[in-house]
């Protein structure tokens, strides 16, 4: 049978509801990853084409997988490397290639658009890039960082995730605060923390 | 072969140019001015000013190679001591040449970091680039000492409080000169 991954507008909301998502960068974290109550699994690390059978547990443990396509190894971040993905069960897609936003939807995916904060000056092609790419959810990377330049920040027309260096509850609650939907953290302690 | 122009000394702010425009550094603190963003003409003119800059973010000149023929132009013959690149190569030719090489270390998460660290040359006179300077405030005491001396915070500093919150854990900062002129303000005696 054909695994047919929720809609992103059900995505969104089982990270609404539980906004402290696990993000993995090695198969020994899955464990844990999978007895904690975060609602969604990052994968960020590890082999992309062997990815079936972590993807299955993942399913079978209630929760759903979002995969970095450009961090696996195995894959070219490209159309055919997003279809992969969708043929391995996987409910999330995160690239920062723009282009990819419309494959990874067109396979019926939630794409998400990680957008890296180096310098103000980016803001306004990064700004462009995302209107262009039209993702369902924008990764914001160094999170940590988000509630002290939401005020440069565009408004964006879509959730926003917060990732990177975000270790510890007052991080979490100063970024929610700030308007994140989310976050991903490899910090475990904080994995399912509402 | 570049002239003997004596060590590179970082100032504790570095104040952003696009090369286009003079920049003065304002008195009270101790500041030089970073050309980013512009083309090789206007970093030839503003280097032949009378108010050269200190440094110079040599993978953002547009017209600029990155090779050590781009470090010995800059150097040898524009007098700039101190340059930031993305490539650890070039640095270590700036220190080869007696000047300060900076290298990027992207911050973004900390597995991220690490990455990056892995390609510093780890010698004297090439330090770090924290980009995004911002976020120097957030690393553990271990990740700082990770980080090859001296460091510069570059990028999202845009608020007088994060300026010196940064520039405490940072030999130094970039911002842009109205938030130079606020620090320097804010340093006189009311």
């Amino acid at each position: 049978m054909t695994y047919s991954p929720p809609d992103s507008a059900t995505f969104i909301e089982r990270v609404a509801a539980d906004p402290c998502c696990a993000a993995i960068t090695a198969d020994e974290y899955l464990d844990a990853a999978l007895a904690s109550r975060a609602p969604v699994i990052f994968i960020l690390r590890g082999n992309g084409l062997t990815l079936g059978s972590v993807v299955r547990r993942i399913h079978a443990a209630n929760k759903l997988v979002a995969v970095h396509v450009d961090l696996v190894g195995g894959l070219r971040a490209d159309r055919a490397s997003v279809s992969w993905l969708a043929g391995s069960g996987v409910d999330a897609v995160i690239s920062s290639h723009g282009q990819l936003m419309a494959a990874i939807r067109h396979e019926h995916m939630t794409a998400i658009h990680r957008l890296l904060l180096g310098r103000r000056s980016q803001l306004d092609s990064a700004v462009s890039a995302i209107g262009h790419s039209a993702p369902n959810i924008v990764e914001i990377l160094p999170g940590v960082i988000l509630p002290s330049v939401v005020g440069m920040m565009p408004r964006f027309d879509v959730p926003v995730l917060a990732g990177g260096f975000i270790r510890t509850a007052a991080d979490v609650q100063a970024v929610l605060a700030a308007g994140a939907l989310g976050v991903t953290t490899s910090s475990q302690a904080l994995w399912g923390v509402a | 072969m570049t002239p003997d122009l004596g060590p590179a000394v970082l100032p504790s702010v570095l104040i952003v140019s696009d090369g286009r425009h003079s920049v003065y550094p304002p008195p009270g603190i101790d500041a030089g001015v970073l050309v980013r963003d512009t083309d090789l003409a206007s970093l030839v003119h503003r280097a032949n000013a009378d108010d050269p800059p200190q440094a110079v973010d040599i993978d953002s000149v547009a017209g600029l190679g990155g090779d050590d023929a781009a470090v010995d132009f800059v150097m040898g013959r524009l007098g700039i001591r101190i340059v930031l690149t993305r490539r650890p190569q070039l640095a270590a030719r700036v220190a080869g040449h007696g000047g300060l090489g900076l290298v990027h270390v992207f911050a973004y998460d900390s597995t991220g970091m690490s990455r990056s660290l892995e390609s510093h040359p780890g010698i004297a006179n090439v330090g770090s680039v924290l980009s995004p300077g911002l976020v120097i405030v957030h690393l553990r005491p271990e990740e700082l000492d990770r980080l090859p001396r001296p460091v510069v915070a570059y990028g999202l500093i845009d608020e007088l409080d994060d300026a010196r919150a940064c520039g405490a854990l940072a030999d130094s900062i970039v911002v842009r000169p109205a938030l130079a002129a606020r620090l320097a303000a804010s340093l006189v005696p009311a």
